[in-house]
């Protein structure tokens, strides 16, 4: 699989002074694949998301983009070439409408099909809202709607079930497995939600304490005696 | 502000016109952001109708005294109207522009009267070198947000005006005594008005109204531009935009830049105007005066900080009378913040927009 993989990290450290919050963590994600990252609070999900997505600079390791060196890129050079993230906190543009600001987006990343992502994420009735009148689910389809547009090859979700009710995050996740296999895009999910993980991901890696517990399909996963151990079994 | 749903939405002169759909709310799939013909062309037409009727306020007042004050206030008005864009589009409050405008009121000074230039090439001279000044200024402090930014540009502000009254620079600014604007000869002119003209409020007048009309217009223009609307993302959420493929330092330059380029057209209506040119033109005093002004007349609305300028101006002269110009000032300032948060064109705005739901309620009420 790894030979294939448009996203491949390898060793990727992060260090806030003396705490690793990301330790040689490493990762291969395939184009069509959507990629779990599960772990509990405070195992470095997020922070890898910021490692891999640019937002933090990488205290070691090395992200590669379709095989080429990205590590040193800045998050705007890999937004335009093939690498898009949403956030755990939605982030939008307020004031602008929902129109304006994915067609603003669509313009700087070349999407030549906004109105499947529109209707994907069933936004049609409040293109003309501004992001800030809508409700908070429709913000997050806005972010992720956002992430989704320009076909990068990359995307890296972080927790876009946090603030959703239950039955949202789920409509949320069937529709994320949906997306990543229709438009082939190789997506790296983290999730508080572990059942939805397990249900749609095609792989998941669990973090503890900012190294890998266990990588693999997830029927592997939740076989596994360490993750049962540490981290499944309490819920179990 | 919403626009009018529309099929054809594009100013991509080769994209061939397509039915209406009936206005529904799926995009096109091209793109629509940014300036659309028959927007500009409304926007035109008001502009020059503004043009057309400002150039008959000399008629209109009579007294040369308040002649004065609207001159006055157009010019500081043109220097808001770019403080007012800056802080609109990019949420950055400057208390610097002092630097741009006079920096480029000493351009138009020095030229004319060591350099021996026409007014019409030391006018340019000195608008080009105050937005190249605005270039420089702004790479260093663009990055800084909130109060950082205010510091920042006061600080080079007032640089400037230190550097301006140096005993070492006198021979060219004249320190603290200033310079007389003196033209090449006598019938020099600029832009057909003798210096004598241009000291006189009702015929320097026209030139203030074109500038400031004209600037306006230019400033709508790159508002609703696709530049523009990079401008308002990068102010609503910098982060988002650079995760969205944004570099966000360099639009945000240009921004400044264009701020700055209105400052230093007013420096150069102001050099021009009063002939004569001082210290006070870098001086902290108008650098609170046109923020001020910007404030007061409210920056939501992009004419609005004009309307505070020449408001300000009147006002000054009204509380100068009394001899608590200062006292005064304050108060009326404190009254606008706490109780006209948009300025006064944000209320004006906001009452006509209350006025709208109201008369359409009642509308409504009649017709059930």
């Amino acid at each position: 699989m790894s030979g294939s993989a448009v996203l491949e990290a390898t060793g990727v450290t992060l260090r806030y002074g003396a705490v690793v919050a990301v330790d040689a963590v490493d990762i291969a994600v395939a184009p069509g694949v959507l990629h779990g990252v599960i772990g509990p609070n405070g195992a470095g999900k997020s922070s890898f998301m910021d490692a891999l997505s640019g937002r933090r600079r990488l205290s070691a390791g090395k992200v590669l983009l379709g095989g080429e060196d990205i590590t040193r890129k800045k998050v705007a050079w890999r937004r335009t070439h093939g690498m898009a993230r949403s956030f755990q906190r939605t982030s939008v543009f307020n004031s602008m409408t929902v129109r304006t600001q994915l067609e603003m987006v669509a313009r700087r990343n070349r999407e030549e099909d906004l109105d499947s992502i529109i209707a994907a994420f069933a936004l049609e009735a409040y293109l003309d809202q501004p992001c800030s009148a809508i409700s908070y689910g429709l913000q997050r389809s806005v972010d992720i709607a956002m992430a989704l547009i320009g076909k990068p090859h990359v995307v890296l979700l972080d927790e876009p079930g946090a603030g959703l009710s239950q039955e949202e995050s789920v409509r949320m996740m069937d529709h994320i497995r949906a997306l990543c296999t229709e438009r082939d895009v190789a997506a790296v999910l983290v999730e508080h939600d572990v059942d939805g993980v397990f249900r749609v991901c095609d792989e998941i890696t669990v973090l503890s304490l900012g190294k890998v517990l266990a990588s693999g399909k997830p029927a592997e996963v939740r076989a596994d005696p360490v993750v049962i151990e540490a981290y499944l079994g309490s819920q179990a | 502000m919403s626009s009018v749903p529309t099929a054809v939405q594009t100013d991509d002169p080769t994209v061939v016109p397509k039915p209406d759909d009936g206005g529904r709310g799926m995009l096109d799939s091209r793109v629509s952001v940014g300036l659309q013909r028959r927007v500009v062309l409304r926007g035109l037409i008001v502009a020059a109708v503004v043009l057309v009727a400002g150039l008959f306020v000399p008629d209109l007042i009579t007294s040369s005294y308040y002649m004065g004050v609207a001159a006055d206030g157009v010019v500081l008005g043109i220097m808001a109207i770019g403080i007012g864009f800056l802080a609109n589009r990019s949420g950055l409050i400057s208390l610097g522009h002092t630097a741009f405008y006079g920096g480029s009121a000493y351009g138009l000074a020095i030229a004319t009267t060591h350099w021996g230039w026409s007014p019409t090439s030391a006018a340019l001279f000195a608008i080009v070198g105050g937005t190249l000044l605005a270039v420089a200024i702004g790479a260093l402090v663009i990055r800084s947000t909130g109060f950082g930014f205010l510091m920042l540009t006061l600080a080079f502000g007032q640089a400037l005006y230190a550097v301006s009254t140096l005993t070492s620079v006198r021979s060219v600014t004249g320190a603290f005594d200033g310079i007389s604007v003196t033209y090449p000869s006598d019938s020099t002119t600029f832009l057909g008005l003798s210096q004598a003209d241009l000291g006189q409020p009702d015929t320097f007048w026209p030139l203030a109204w074109i500038c400031l009309v004209v600037v306006a217009f230019a400033l709508w223009l790159v508002g609703r531009s696709r530049f523009g609307v990079t401008l308002e993302a990068i102010r609503e959420n910098e982060e988002r935009a650079r995760f969205s493929g944004y570099n966000t330092y360099l639009p945000r330059l240009g921004a400044f830049a264009i701020s700055g380029a209105c400052a230093s057209i007013a420096g150069v209506l102001f050099a021009l105007k009063a002939s004569y040119v001082s210290p006070d033109v870098l001086g902290f005093q108008l650098a609170g005066d046109s923020l001020i002004a910007t404030i007061v007349g409210g920056f939501t609305i992009l004419i609005g900080p004009a309307i505070g300028a020449v408001l300000y101006i009147y006002a000054q002269g009204k509380f100068g009378d009394t001899g608590n110009l200062e006292l005064y000032m304050g108060l009326a300032l404190i009254v606008a913040v706490i109780f006209l948060p948009g300025g006064v064109t944000g209320w004006v705005v906001e009452q006509l927009r209350r006025l709208r739901t109201l008369t359409a309620g009642r509308k409504e009420a009649r017709r059930s």
